[in-house]
């Protein structure tokens, strides 16, 4: 059979409307990461976190989730043996613990939302929101330049192993800065080419762009999009001096 | 129709020149509708400067000095905007990692019609119309990081295409790719020859598109030196092409050039148990129960694309954890960990392996710690390699061949007996190709082993003295 793009498109629809996949990290962030909020939220914080796993799972992405479960074990698991730990272990425990319970959840959530959205489908979102282009067109050239970073990341890595320089190595002080460099000079190569590419192709033409993605709100995305308003009410009563409950 | 009027042109009029590219100096050049055109010669002739003329990225882009005029269907490139140029003119790039602004293939093909607004409608019956005429239904709705650097460029090819722009130019695209890819890229070229595009390729690798262009233009130190029909360009030889600084017109797969593996008298090296399979794969990549392989020769090794070369090379460098493979050279066994302080390769991407400040840095990070005159001798190591000019310079401020150069250096420095390369000439002209070809052949009398993975048939004749080709 031929094949159709339409078809395909309407095949791919995500779970979720990428404004409702924004709107979830924002709220992340600022209660699960930014710990805003007192006991009231408490509840509504311990679902925010179960949500991305949840989310990982509706969309298979197997890997993402092992990944992110695997980092909440490794931070609980530090946070429940820091008291057994002498002197600077058992800082160190507490630090990193603290960092990976507090950070796993919204950089998971993050992580669904550029695995899961298409660039088509994230310019569409921001259109949609009334986003001016000089915003958009940034944030869409990082969809696309995270996965490049990390191709070039390990590379580089590679390179470095075959040469030699290693962690802990004779010249372990500098190999930060040896990392960098080629990082540094690729990246800016890349997003140079990129422009030029994307540019004749016509983007930033003042005409009204149009989108083959499919997106738009739907039960899933009303249900969260409420349950965030929500979170948002209690706290900003709270701030009040409102309690609910 | 395509019109350079007494055309000149210098990068950053206001900067200093930051490109490393010669300007261009009164170009006259008119390319009429349907016609294929090739513009050829060293790197640094203007070739890709005539190219970012047409398409307007010089000036919009990259910002310089522009004289005369540039005229395409009668409507001057310079001072019209870059998304009015892109419904004219349509680019295929270079480099395959850096030219899609898309994650997925389906929506790096709409991404041009998207820009200027096309309903939705018409954009899917674009995209299903190149995608059946290209044949390229296996690489859709796919992730741009799972295709092969051939896939990419189909898929840069097709994005073109469904945008529909009638003059295509083409900026060096077979660069990065193996020879099947380019076969295949060549099938794509003719698709649009029967479309009646006006097409202008600028490459280095002609064979491939010689019997297809209607003429050559070619180039040196920023102007036009000849310009061949059809029949003038057929009546060429060989000599004559070679005298013009350019590669060969004759298409030749490199696993057909058929040298030998090893000869009687060779001293060997023997890899044994070389098995590698990527996460998730279901067949191995690399998979040599027992090889041998001659010492002290230049081995090409060439087979076809998927064919593990690349692979192959890090499992033997050491890269690979999880290929158990002993290598035997000299009378020992070198286990992974030994064959990292044994094997040195260049690779594919040399920007990516240079890490330091300067030049001189570089090798001296990659000598044997306790070296006696540590700087006397980086010096003369960059000294044989003609690099001593550029001691305190940025490694990655100089040209792609002064990098390959760099990293050759180091591992002279490192001391380590076997050198493996990735393609060390792709995208390279004749006479850095030759120049590649004629250290590779002093290393070699100075006891160097090297392996060559290469689909470059004009290096492999040029100082290849044995072959393996993966079947």
């Amino acid at each position: 059979m031929a094949y159709s793009a339409e078809k395909a498109q309407e095949k791919r629809r995500g779970f979720l409307d990428p404004r409702t996949k924004l709107a979830l990290v924002l709220v992340l962030a600022l209660f699960v990461m930014g710990g805003l909020g007192g006991d009231q939220l408490k509840g509504i914080k311990t679902i925010l976190s179960v949500l991305p796993f949840l989310l990982l799972l509706i969309e298979r992405q197997w890997k993402r989730f092992a990944r992110g479960v695997a980092m909440l074990i490794v931070g609980y698991g530090l946070l429940l043996a820091m008291p057994y730990l002498p002197g600077i272990l058992n800082y160190l425990a507490l630090m990193c613990g603290g960092i990976l319970t507090r950070f796993v959840v919204t950089i998971v959530m993050g992580e669904y939302l550029i695995a899961t959205t298409s660039v088509s489908e994230f310019i569409s979102a921001m259109e949609r929101l009334h986003m001016p282009q000089a915003i958009t067109i940034p944030m869409s050239v990082m969809f696309r330049l995270f996965p490049t970073i990390g191709s070039e990341w390990r590379s580089i890595r590679r390179a470095m192993a075959m040469r030699g320089i290693r962690l802990g190595g004779a010249r372990a002080g500098q190999v930060l800065e040896y990392q960098l460099v080629p990082m540094m000079t690729s990246t800016v190569r890349i997003g140079e080419e990129l422009s030029a590419s994307a540019l004749t192709r016509g983007l930033g033409a003042p005409t009204g762009r149009t989108n083959i993605c499919r997106i738009g709100f739907r039960v899933a995305d009303v249900l969260l999009l409420a349950g965030c308003a929500f979170a948002i009410v209690v706290w900003i009563l709270e701030l009040c001096g409102v309690t609910l409950w | 129709m395509v019109e350079l009027k007494d055309v000149s042109f210098c990068y950053g009029s206001d900067e200093r020149q930051e490109y490393g590219e010669n300007s261009l100096s009164d170009v006259n050049l008119t390319i009429q509708d349907g016609e294929f055109v090739l513009l050829t010669g060293p790197s640094g002739c203007g070739k890709t400067t005539i190219l970012r003329l047409i398409n307007g990225l010089i000036p919009h882009f990259y910002p310089g000095l522009v004289k005369g005029e540039i005229l395409v269907d009668g409507k001057a490139v310079d001072s019209q905007e870059l998304y009015e140029t892109a419904l004219q003119v349509g680019t295929v790039f270079q480099n395959p990692r850096s030219q899609f602004y898309n994650v997925d293939t389906t929506g790096e093909l709409a991404f041009g019609c998207e820009n200027r607004g096309l309903p939705e409608k018409d954009i899917y019956r674009r995209i299903d119309d190149t995608v059946s005429r290209f044949g390229i239904e296996k690489l859709m709705d796919r992730s741009i990081f799972q295709l092969s650097d051939g896939e990419k460029q189909k898929i840069a090819c097709a994005s073109v295409d469904v945008a529909g722009a009638q003059i295509i130019l083409l900026d060096e695209p077979s660069a990065n790719l193996d020879y099947d890819a380019t076969l295949a890229l060549r099938d794509l070229i003719l698709q649009w020859r029967r479309d009646g595009k006006t097409i202008i390729a600028a490459e280095h690798r002609i064979a491939y598109l010689w019997d297809l262009i209607d003429r050559a233009v070619i180039m040196r130190n920023g102007k036009i030196v000849w310009e061949l029909g059809k029949e003038e360009k057929d009546t060429l030889t060989q000599d004559a092409l070679t005298e013009m600084g350019l590669r060969s017109a004759i298409q030749e797969a490199p696993s057909d050039i058929g040298l030998p593996l090893f000869v009687e008298g060779d001293k060997l090296l023997r890899l044994k148990d070389f098995r590698f399979m990527y996460h998730g794969a279901k067949t191995p990549v690399v998979d040599i129960l027992d090889l041998t392989i001659s010492a002290g020769e230049i081995t090409a090794i060439t087979g076809a694309n998927g064919a593990g070369k690349t692979s192959l090379l890090s499992c033997i460098c050491g890269l690979e954890k999880r290929c158990k493979g002993m290598l035997e050279f000299e009378g020992r066994s070198y286990n992974r960990r030994d064959r990292q302080k044994l094997c040195f390769m260049v690779m594919q991407d040399t920007g990516n392996q240079l890490f330091t400040e300067s030049v001189l840095e570089e090798v001296l990070i990659s000598l044997p710690k306790n070296t006696e005159n540590e700087k006397e001798h980086a010096i003369e190591i960059l000294r044989k390699l003609d690099l001593e000019a550029f001691l305190d310079r940025h490694p990655q401020s100089l040209s792609g061949g002064q990098k390959q150069r760099l990293a050759i250096a180091c591992a002279l420095a490192s001391g380590r007996k076997v050198l493996l390369l990735d393609e060390p000439t792709s995208g390279l002209d004749y006479t850095h190709m030759m120049e590649t070809a004629d250290l590779l052949k002093h290393l070699q009398s100075m006891g160097t082993t090297i392996l060559v993975v290469t689909h470059d048939s004009e290096l492999i004749h040029a100082c290849c003295t044995r072959q393996y080709n993966i079947a």
